[in-house]
C-alpha cells in the first residue's frame, strides 16, 4: 500500500526580477520554474480523478490538468520525456499554453477551485503550463512532438481564418492538424492581435508568440497580414475561394470617455498608447520611428489587465502612475499576479473616482482630470460588483498624460461590410455551433463576446474548428 | 516578404511619386480610400493617400518630412522593398452625377487625391474642376502629374504667383462659386485650409467633403488616435472617414491634434537628417 504523502499547503515559489530592476526594462518579470522546482510544486497535487477534478471543470477548454502534472512526477528521472508526455497532454486540448501560462486569470479558473486552495495554496497550475511549455520549446521537443503530430495532407477542405489573434490562431491550428488547408487574413504588419499588439513583453515575450506561429507554419498554415478583411477582401469573396471561413477578429475597438476633453493631447485610448509601445516599439523611439508622448504624471483609468499593463509601460517609460478606478479595490478585474506586480513597482491606486472632465493647457494638452468621487451600494450588479453612485463631491489630479482603459467593444468593420446580424453592442449574433448569420461563416473569442479572455477566445476557435470540419463534410456529403 | 519599388520620381523641391506592388490593395482600392504603409522592421505606419490603384500597383505622392518619407526617398529605390502596405482603409466617396465637381488641393496627399477623385468622376459623366495650390515655382509638380488630363476645367495657384494664378484655391473657389458653378466641392490638404474651405462654403450650402488628415496607428479603428469630434460626436478618421462633411468637423480641435507628436517628430527628423549629413548624403 502507498505511504500516504503529507499534504504541502505552500507553493513552490518562482523567482522573479528584483523591483529596481524589471521597472526600468520591458524584460519578462516572472522567470517559471525550473524543472526539479517543477517537480516540486507538481508534487503537491493531490491527483483528482479527471471525471471529478474541480480544475478540469474551471479551465474554459477543459485541460486534463491532472494528467498533465502527473506525468512530470511520473518521469522525474527523465525529465525530456516528462515535459513531452505533459506536452502531449496540453496539446490535446490548448495548443498555446507558453501562452495561456502567463496571461489567464487562473485564480478564477482552474485554481479557484483546486481542492488544495481549501487547506493551503491551490496548485500553481498556470506555472506549470507555462513551465511545460518553455521547457519543451528550449529543448526542442516542442518540434519533436510537432512532427509526430504532422498532419497528413488530404485536401480535405480550404478554410480562411480572419484575425490572428487568440481565437484565430487557435482555429486555424486545429484546422491544420486535422488536415485542412488554412490561410489567416491579417490586417496587421504582424500576427498574433492581442497578444502583439496588447501584452506587454514583461508579460508576454514577443520571442514566444513568434515560436508559437512558427509553429503553425510547420502545420502549414499561411498567413497573409495587411489584409484588413472587409475592406482588402471581403467575407463573400473569401466564400467563393474557401469553404468555409472563421471570423475571430476580437474587440478591436476602443471605448472613450465622453466627457469634456476627450480631444486633448496625450489622452491616450489603453488600444494606442500599448500598440505604440508593445507593437511599434515606441520604447525605443528614436532608435525605431513610432513615438509617444508621455509626461511625469501619469493617470490611468480602468483596473482590468489592460490598465495594469499600460500603467506598468508608463512606468518603465519614466512616469509616475495612478491608477484611478471608480469602482472599489476587491471590484478590480485584472490577475491578481498584475495588481501585485503593479503595486510592488510603485503605481499607486485611487478607488471610487469617476472621471467626469478632463483639464487641457493652452496648447491644447491634459494637464488634470476632474473626477467626482463615488461611493458603493449595497446592492450588486449583473457581475456581482458593488453597483456605485455619485457623492456631489468633485477632486482635480493633476495628469501630463491619461490612458483610457475602459474597455473595448467589436471593430464594426466586418460585420458591416459583410451583412452580418449582430447585437446592438456590435457583437456578431452566432449559432450554437458558432455559425453566423451566414451559412459557413463562423465566429469566435472576443468579436462575439465583446470583451472576455485569451482562453475563452482559444476555446472558441477550438469549438468553431470542429463545427467547421462537421459543416464541410456535411456540405461535401449533400453536393455528392 | 515585402512589397516592390517599381517606380519612384521626383515631383518638385519637397515631394515625390512612388509606385509599388501590393496586388491585394490595388484589386479592391476605390477613390478616398489611402493606405498605410511601413517602411522597414523599426518604421512607423504612415497612412498614404493613393494617386492610383491599378494593375496591381499603388501610385503615390510623397512628401520629405518626416523619418519614414526621408527614408523612401533616400534609401528606397526601383527594385527595393518596403515592409508593409495594408487597405485600402477607409471608405470610399460616393462616385456618382453630382454635376459640376470641384476638387480643391494643396498639400502632397491631396494633390494625389485631387487625380483620383476627379478621374472617377469625370467617368460618371460629372463636369469636373481641378483647382490644384502650390507655395511657389519650387513646389509646382510636372505637368504630367498633375490632374489636368481628368480636369475640364484646371486652375494652378502659386502663393506668391511665380507660375499660375497667385493666391490660393480658396480664392479661386470663390470666383467659381460667385459665378454659380458649384455643386459640390472635395477638397484636402492644409487642415487650415480646409476650416477655411468650410466656411467658405457654409453660407451657399454647397456640399463640402474633405480628408481629414490625422494622425493614426493601425489604420483600422483599433487605435482611437484619430478621433475627431464630428457633428458633436466622436468618430475616428481611419474607419469612419477619411472624407467627411467639413461643415461638420470640429476644425480646432482636428489642427491640434494634429500636432500632439511635434517634439517628437523633430527629434527624429533632425537625428536622421544629421546621419544623412554625416555620410554625405545632404
Amino acid at each position: 500500500m502507498a505511504t500516504k504523502r503529507k499534504l504541502i499547503k505552500e507553493r513552490v515559489p518562482t523567482p522573479e526580477v528584483p523591483v529596481e530592476e524589471r521597472v526600468k526594462s520591458f524584460v519578462e518579470v516572472n522567470l517559471g520554474y525550473e524543472f526539479a522546482s517543477a517537480v516540486k510544486e507538481a508534487e503537491r497535487c493531490i491527483q483528482c480523478p479527471p471525471e471529478y477534478a474541480p480544475c478540469i471543470k474551471g479551465c474554459p477548454v477543459h485541460i486534463n490538468i491532472p494528467g498533465f502534472i502527473g506525468k512530470l512526477v511520473e518521469y522525474r528521472d527523465e525529465p525530456e520525456k516528462a515535459v513531452k508526455e505533459a506536452l502531449r497532454i496540453i496539446w490535446g486540448d490548448n495548443t498555446l499554453p507558453a501562452i495561456t501560462g502567463r496571461v489567464c486569470p487562473q485564480e478564477d479558473q482552474c485554481e479557484a477551485p483546486c481542492v488544495m486552495g481549501k487547506v493551503g495554496d491551490p496548485i500553481n497550475i498556470g506555472k506549470l503550463e507555462r513551465f511545460v511549455a518553455d521547457y519543451a520549446r528550449k529543448h526542442g521537443i516542442e518540434d519533436e512532438l510537432l512532427e509526430e503530430m504532422r498532419p497528413p495532407v488530404c485536401g480535405k477542405g480550404k478554410v480562411a481564418v480572419v484575425g490572428a489573434g487568440p481565437a484565430g490562431l487557435t482555429c486555424a491550428g486545429e484546422l491544420a492538424k486535422l488536415g485542412y488547408d488554412v490561410t489567416i487574413f491579417e490586417a496587421l504588419h504582424k500576427p498574433g492581435g492581442v497578444l502583439a499588439y496588447g501584452i506587454p513583453e514583461f508579460r508576454l515575450p514577443k520571442e514566444i508568440l513568434k515560436k508559437e506561429l512558427d509553429k503553425l507554419r510547420k502545420l502549414g498554415v499561411e498567413i497573409r497580414l495587411d489584409h484588413v478583411v472587409g475592406r482588402t477582401v471581403t467575407i463573400g469573396e473569401l466564400l467563393e475561394e474557401y469553404d468555409a471561413v472563421f471570423i475571430g477578429t476580437g474587440a478591436g475597438t476602443p471605448k472613450l470617455l465622453n466627457i469634456p476633453g476627450i480631444l486633448l493631447g496625450r489622452i491616450y485610448s489603453a488600444n494606442e498608447f500599448l500598440t505604440r509601445v508593445n507593437l511599434m516599439k515606441a520604447y525605443e523611439f528614436p532608435e525605431y520611428d513610432t513615438p509617444i508622448a508621455i509626461g511625469k504624471r501619469t493617470i490611468v483609468i480602468g483596473a482590468g489587465n489592460t490598465a495594469m499593463d499600460a500603467a506598468r509601460s508608463a512606468l518603465r517609460l519614466g512616469s509616475e502612475v495612478t491608477i484611478a478606478y471608480r469602482r472599489g479595490r476587491e471590484d478590480m478585474t485584472a490577475r491578481i499576479e498584475e495588481i501585485q506586480h503593479a503595486e510592488e513597482e510603485g503605481v499607486k491606486f485611487e478607488f471610487f473616482l469617476q472621471p467626469v472632465e478632463f483639464i487641457g493647457d493652452d496648447d491644447g494638452k491634459v494637464k488634470a482630470v476632474k473626477f467626482e468621487r463615488m461611493k458603493p451600494l449595497e446592492e450588486r450588479d449583473k457581475r456581482g460588483k458593488r453597483k456605485i453612485v455619485g457623492t456631489g463631491e468633485y477632486v482635480t489630479l493633476p495628469a501630463d498624460t491619461v490612458i483610457i482603459a475602459i474597455g473595448l467593444e467589436p471593430n464594426r468593420i466586418i460585420g458591416e461590410s459583410a451583412g452580418l446580424k449582430t447585437n446592438p453592442d456590435g457583437t456578431l449574433v452566432v449559432d450554437e455551433n458558432l455559425m453566423t448569420s451566414i451559412p459557413g461563416v463562423f465566429a469566435g473569442g472576443d468579436a462575439i463576446r465583446g470583451e472576455a479572455t485569451v482562453i475563452l477566445a482559444m476555446g472558441d476557435g477550438k469549438r468553431a474548428a470542429k463545427a467547421i470540419c462537421d459543416y464541410i463534410a456535411e456540405k461535401r456529403k449533400a453536393s455528392a | 516578404m515585402g512589397y516592390k519599388i517599381t517606380k519612384k520620381e521626383n515631383l518638385s523641391a519637397i515631394d515625390f511619386f512612388m509606385e509599388v506592388e501590393a496586388p491585394h490593395v490595388a484589386r479592391s482600392w476605390k477613390p478616398g480610400q489611402f493606405v498605410v504603409l511601413i517602411v522597414d522592421e523599426k518604421g512607423e505606419r504612415v497612412p498614404m493617400s493613393v494617386y492610383y490603384a491599378e494593375d496591381g500597383k499603388v501610385g503615390m505622392f510623397i512628401r520629405r518630412h518626416g523619418v519614414t518619407t526621408f527614408k523612401l526617398w533616400y534609401e528606397k529605390n526601383v527594385g527595393d522593398e518596403i515592409l508593409s502596405v495594408a487597405g485600402p482603409l477607409g471608405k470610399p466617396i460616393e462616385v456618382k452625377y453630382y454635376g459640376n465637381v470641384v476638387f480643391a488641393s494643396d498639400a502632397v496627399c491631396a494633390q494625389a487625391e485631387s487625380y483620383a477623385t476627379l478621374r472617377a468622376m469625370k467617368a460618371a459623366g460629372n463636369y469636373t474642376i481641378a483647382i490644384q495650390s502650390f507655395e511657389n515655382r519650387d513646389n509646382v509638380y510636372p505637368e504630367k502629374f498633375l490632374a489636368k488630363p481628368v480636369a475640364d476645367e484646371h486652375y494652378l495657384t502659386t502663393d506668391d504667383g511665380s507660375v499660375g494664378i497667385k493666391g490660393h484655391y480658396l480664392d479661386v473657389l470663390k470666383g467659381l462659386i460667385e459665378k454659380d458653378k458649384v455643386d459640390i466641392v472635395f477638397a484636402g490638404g492644409k487642415l487650415g485650409s480646409l476650416k477655411k474651405l468650410a466656411e467658405l462654403t457654409r453660407p451657399y450650402g454647397i456640399p463640402t467633403i474633405v480628408t481629414v488628415r490625422q494622425i493614426m496607428v493601425d489604420g483600422t479603428g483599433m487605435c482611437g488616435s484619430c478621433r475627431i469630434l464630428y457633428d458633436g460626436k466622436i468618430k475616428f478618421a481611419c474607419r469612419d472617414g477619411p472624407m467627411f462633411d467639413a461643415h461638420k468637423v470640429d476644425w480646432d480641435d482636428v489642427i491640434r491634434r494634429d500636432a500632439r507628436f511635434s517634439e517628437q517628430q523633430a527629434l527624429a527628423r533632425e537625428r536622421y537628417l544629421q546621419k544623412l549629413r554625416a555620410r554625405g548624403v545632404i
